[in-house]
Parts: structure tokens; C-alpha cells; sequence
């Protein structure tokens, strides 16, 4: 293990994520740096990376996507993809400017289409629809048959909590064995760092609509 | 067009993609996406979340958010 790098790694992501606290103009761009390093001391592959894109509405609203295209996914180091879909915002909080997320989607998939996809985690603010604002959905059979008719399991919403990129992370390196650039002595102390800020800022959404 | 590392995008290029996202995963049109996720009507809205969020890239007078 080295200690140096592993240290010299923290200190950089928590002056990315004091950063993206701060808010104002170059919040966002801090947000994107701190989401491509920690997957590029994991689960990316070497030619992937994230992008900011803003569109006719300004600056002060992002979408955070994969490097070579509006919508690329994310190639990862297994030959598979994670398309991830970050929607940001700047908007005022007690006469500052804070970053806050709108909605983000993260779905592993084994095609670039996304045709095969695995599973996805979503989450929105705001969802015009029923389902959980946050939730997981997994492309599978069920081996019991309990589902109503005309139902598949790639159709049910199961409500989670915030699901942060971090826990997608471990999700695939350890589980579905991505394999990360760094060993997991390096890696696990920085996206715990990063974690913990994430779950002590982020929006905690009901199970499902109040009305 | 990038500034600051940010990429610019135009109406056009961000409504082509919707158009074309849609097209391929839901055999719908753009507007028919932004018109069923709006109501609520939209099934399945994680699998084109991708599309949703560049859609918001769009001023709200925008004629894709305009019915039919």
C-alpha cells in the first residue's frame, strides 16, 4: 500500500468536495472532477471520462455525462458500461449559491446501447410519476411466480434510499468483480471520505408520493 | 462548443439526440416522451433518464414542451 498516494488522494478529494460545498460558478466543475477521479482510481476504463454539458437554459443547470458524447456510457474496466446521468442545479440557500442534484441515474449495462442493461439505480426530486424517488431496478427473472399478470421484475421499483456513486462503485468491484486501477487499500479510504459527506448532505426523499 | 470545460449544447443537437434516444428505446417521438413523462403517464422513466435530464437543457418555452 501506498501511504503517500493514498494520502495525498484524500487531500485532494476533500478539497474537491469543500469546493463543490462552497457553491458559486465553479461548483459544478468541482463536482465532475471529484465524480472522474473516484472512478478513475476504480472502475474506469483508461479512454472513459465525465463531462459537463449545458444547453439552451444556461449555466445554471448541468447535465454530468460520459466524455465522448451527449449521452456515452462510461466504458469500465470488465468491457461493460455504467451510463451515468447526473442532472445538476445552483440554486440559492440562505444568500449563497449551493449545488444540488435533480435527479441521477446510474445503470451498469453489457452493450453500449444499453439494450442489455443489468441494473439501474435512479433517483429524482421531484417525480411526476408513483414510483419511489429513489429506487432500484434489476433486469432478471423471478423465480417464484408472484408478480401481477403481465408484469416483469425489470418493471418493479423497489424504494431505497440515496444510493450514492460510491455504493454503485463497491457494487461492482466487489460483487460483479470489476477490477479497479488501485488496490482497495487506496481506494476504499477515499470513497468512504467522500461518502460520508454525501450522505450527511443529501436529500433524503419519502418512499414514495405523500398524496 | 466548450468553455471552461463545460460543453455547450445547441436546441438542435440536444433535441436530435432526445429524438433519436426515444426512437430506440420506446419507438416514441420526442415530444411524445416529454408529453408522457410530464402527466406522469410515462412508465418507465429510469430507462431514458439520460433523455430526460438533457430535455431540461431546453428553455421551458421550447416548442418540444409545447402539446400537441
Amino acid at each position: 500500500m501506498s501511504l503517500p498516494e493514498r494520502d495525498t488522494l484524500l487531500a485532494e478529494v476533500r478539497s474537491l468536495t469543500e469546493a463543490y460545498k462552497a457553491g458559486g460558478p465553479p461548483a459544478a466543475d468541482a463536482f465532475r472532477e471529484l465524480t472522474h477521479l473516484l472512478l478513475r482510481l476504480t472502475v474506469l476504463a483508461p479512454e472513459g471520462g465525465v463531462r459537463l454539458f449545458s444547453g439552451p437554459r444556461g449555466r445554471p443547470e448541468f447535465v454530468l455525462g460520459g466524455w465522448r458524447g451527449h449521452h456515452d456510457p462510461l466504458p469500465l474496466t470488465d468491457g461493460r458500461y455504467l451510463r451515468l446521468t447526473v442532472r445538476l442545479y445552483v440554486a440559492p440557500v440562505e444568500e449563497l449559491s449551493r449545488l444540488k442534484v435533480a435527479s441521477s441515474s446510474s445503470q451498469y449495462q453489457l452493450d453500449r446501447e444499453g439494450d442489455r442493461w443489468v441494473f439501474r439505480y435512479d433517483y429524482l426530486r421531484n417525480p411526476p410519476d408513483p414510483h419511489p424517488s429513489a429506487h432500484v431496478q434489476v433486469r432478471a427473472n423471478l423465480v417464484e411466480d408472484c408478480l401481477p399478470r403481465d408484469v416483469t421484475l425489470q418493471r418493479i421499483h423497489f424504494p431505497t434510499a440515496r444510493v450514492s456513486l460510491e455504493a454503485v462503485i463497491r457494487l461492482l468491484a466487489d460483487q460483479f468483480g470489476t477490477p479497479c486501477h488501485k488496490p482497495p487499500e487506496v481506494w476504499r479510504p477515499v470513497l468512504a471520505e467522500t461518502e460520508r459527506t454525501f450522505l450527511e448532505i443529501a436529500h433524503r426523499p419519502l418512499g414514495g408520493p405523500e398524496r | 462548443m466548450e468553455e471552461n470545460g463545460i460543453v455547450e449544447l445547441t436546441r438542435d443537437e440536444i433535441v436530435e439526440m432526445i429524438e433519436r434516444g426515444a426512437k430506440h428505446r420506446l419507438n416514441m417521438s420526442a415530444r411524445q416522451l416529454v408529453e408522457a413523462y410530464r402527466s406522469g403517464r410515462l412508465e418507465n422513466p429510469g430507462a431514458v433518464a439520460d433523455l430526460l435530464a438533457f430535455a431540461s437543457l431546453l428553455l421551458e418555452s421550447d416548442p418540444l414542451f409545447v402539446p400537441a
